[in-house]
């Protein structure tokens, strides 16, 4: 969906009847209280930088079934998770949740970004999403020892959550490596 | 007093000299921080949380858990480690059945338990209630009378308000981060875009001109209604966006003046007399002018 000022023909007997209870059964189970008022719309820093797929306008495409559509659009993963949506709505929709719910079922289609696909495995390799090879060097520079006391100085640390993260959903979908034996004991990367 | 310092991603690898300042004024104001050994991403929004509903709090609660075994709080400097992890918390404490297949995963992998007892505080909401504005202005060595801040309060500090320690009263009009610049003898006025997303995160990931285009948005109303000498905010993600987003702009000629960034806890610490270089040393918009004048003062 390039220019969310065209109008758009929207063929409803393609719609996919489970998809509102699939977002449900993936955390956003709130999504039928929505009356689309468009307060979280008003709240929503996608709506100011101009995203076709804000809050509003996801929870209607998914009412009426637009799986594909939304699969084939990169909006969800812009979303800041500010949770002013959440915040501001008076049907306790918690769009926000509805968000992530949305990010489960593409992830589950294999539909996300290199970087979260990046993000996951530093997180694995590393315990943490965000890392920098470099940074011992302006650790060092700013007097601090080269590792922060985390998983990348405690090798016991990384193993818990690397045993963590097998036992969650990212295991089954093979999105990234996982293996036991990817655990060093200086945990260098 | 003591409290736990969850350090997070971008402060460790990203902004040492933000880390540094916080290992700095916490035990300048009397505070002992214990380093949660073996402290792991909190984990945010585009890994696990996008992944896994369970998997994402029992990572989460693995870090709790380190915090509960020294009978700690935590706090952070990190918008999205305080939301995460205090959105992870009202998730598990408000649905048993969540709590319960997290135990169950973390007591299978490193017999460890999530019991609700410890909390994540922000660590300049935690300094505004612990310690007090008042307090923290008579302990400083440097004041920053005649000095105009523009607060950058970041999103993840305010909403969602129930997940919080310490909420602000009106979450769309927030004070907190202003009265603590006061306090140091600065001014923090109001402006119209106060409560506007940066733009960093996801969706700086996702559409770097859009995500420009918020930034931008911003310091232009910052500079036409109080045309401040410095930007401040409680949130890494933003440090990094504002410090980071000017130079491109000013490239693309999108903006022609440059505004200098700290964290709030590199500003305290710079006032309870630190090392600028230590606490300040990673900036890539020109601090030194002000720091200059800080330490001058």
């Amino acid at each position: 969906m390039s220019n969310p000022a065209e109008p758009q023909v929207i063929n409803l007997s393609e719609a996919e009847t489970g998809f509102p209870q699939e977002i449900a059964e993936l955390g956003g189970e709130e999504l039928l209280k929505c009356i689309q008022c468009g307060k979280c719309a008003a709240a929503c820093p996608m709506v100011l930088a101009g995203f076709p797929f804000f809050n509003k306008r996801l929870i209607q495409a998914i009412l009426i079934g637009a799986r594909e559509m939304l699969l084939d659009d990169s909006s969800i993963w812009a979303c800041q998770s500010c949770n002013r949506c959440t915040e501001i709505c008076p049907r306790e929709v918690r769009p926000f949740e509805i968000m992530l719910a949305m990010r489960r079922v593409a992830v589950r289609e294999f539909a996300l970004p290199t970087l979260a696909i990046e993000g996951l495995k530093s997180l694995y390799d590393v315990g943490h999403g965000v890392y920098l090879k470099e940074a011992w060097q302006s650790r060092n520079r700013v007097g601090l020892p080269e590792k922060p006391p985390s998983t990348v100085a405690f090798p016991q640390a990384l193993q818990e959550v690397q045993a963590i993260m097998r036992k969650t959903a990212l295991a089954d979908l093979g999105i990234i490596p996982m293996s036991e034996a990817g655990v060093t004991e200086r945990c260098e990367v | 007093m003591k409290v736990g310092f969850f350090v997070g991603c971008n402060t460790a690898f990203n902004r040492p000299d933000l880390e540094k300042a916080v290992r700095y004024a916490f035990p300048a104001l009397g505070i002992e921080l214990d380093n949660l050994d073996g402290q792991s991403c909190c984990p945010t929004w585009g890994t696990l949380p996008s992944i896994d509903l369970v998997g994402w709090c029992a990572l989460a609660a693995r870090n709790y858990a380190l915090a509960e075994e020294k009978g700690l709080d935590m706090v952070t400097v990190c918008g999205s480690c305080y939301g995460s992890l205090a959105e992870t918390r009202h998730k598990m404490l408000t649905h048993p059945e969540i709590k319960a297949q997290v135990n169950e995963i973390l007591k299978d992998t490193s017999g460890k338990e999530f019991k609700g007892t410890s909390k994540i505080r922000h660590a300049v909401y935690y300094l505004y209630k612990e310690v007090g504005p008042e307090k923290i202005g008579e302990a400083v060595k440097h004041r920053l009378d005649g000095l105009t801040i523009a607060a950058q309060p970041g999103c993840h500090s305010l909403w969602p308000s129930e997940a919080y320690a310490d909420p602000e009263e009106d979450t769309f009009h927030p004070r907190v981060l202003r009265e603590m610049c006061t306090a140091l003898g600065a001014s923090a006025p109001y402006y119209s875009r106060l409560i506007d997303c940066c733009g960093m995160g996801g969706m700086r990931s996702t559409d770097m001109d859009k995500s420009f285009k918020l930034v931008r948005t911003k310091l232009l109303s910052m500079k036409e209604e109080i045309n401040p000498d410095l930007i401040v905010t409680t949130c890494s993600s933003c440090l990094i966006q504002f410090d980071t987003a000017q130079e491109f702009l000013q490239k693309d000629r999108l903006l022609d003046f440059e505004i200098p960034v700290l964290h709030y806890m590199q500003l305290l610490a710079l006032c309870l007399d630190a090392d600028p270089q230590q606490v300040t040393g990673l900036a890539k918009t020109g601090v030194d002018r002000v720091v200059n004048r800080i330490l001058g003062g």
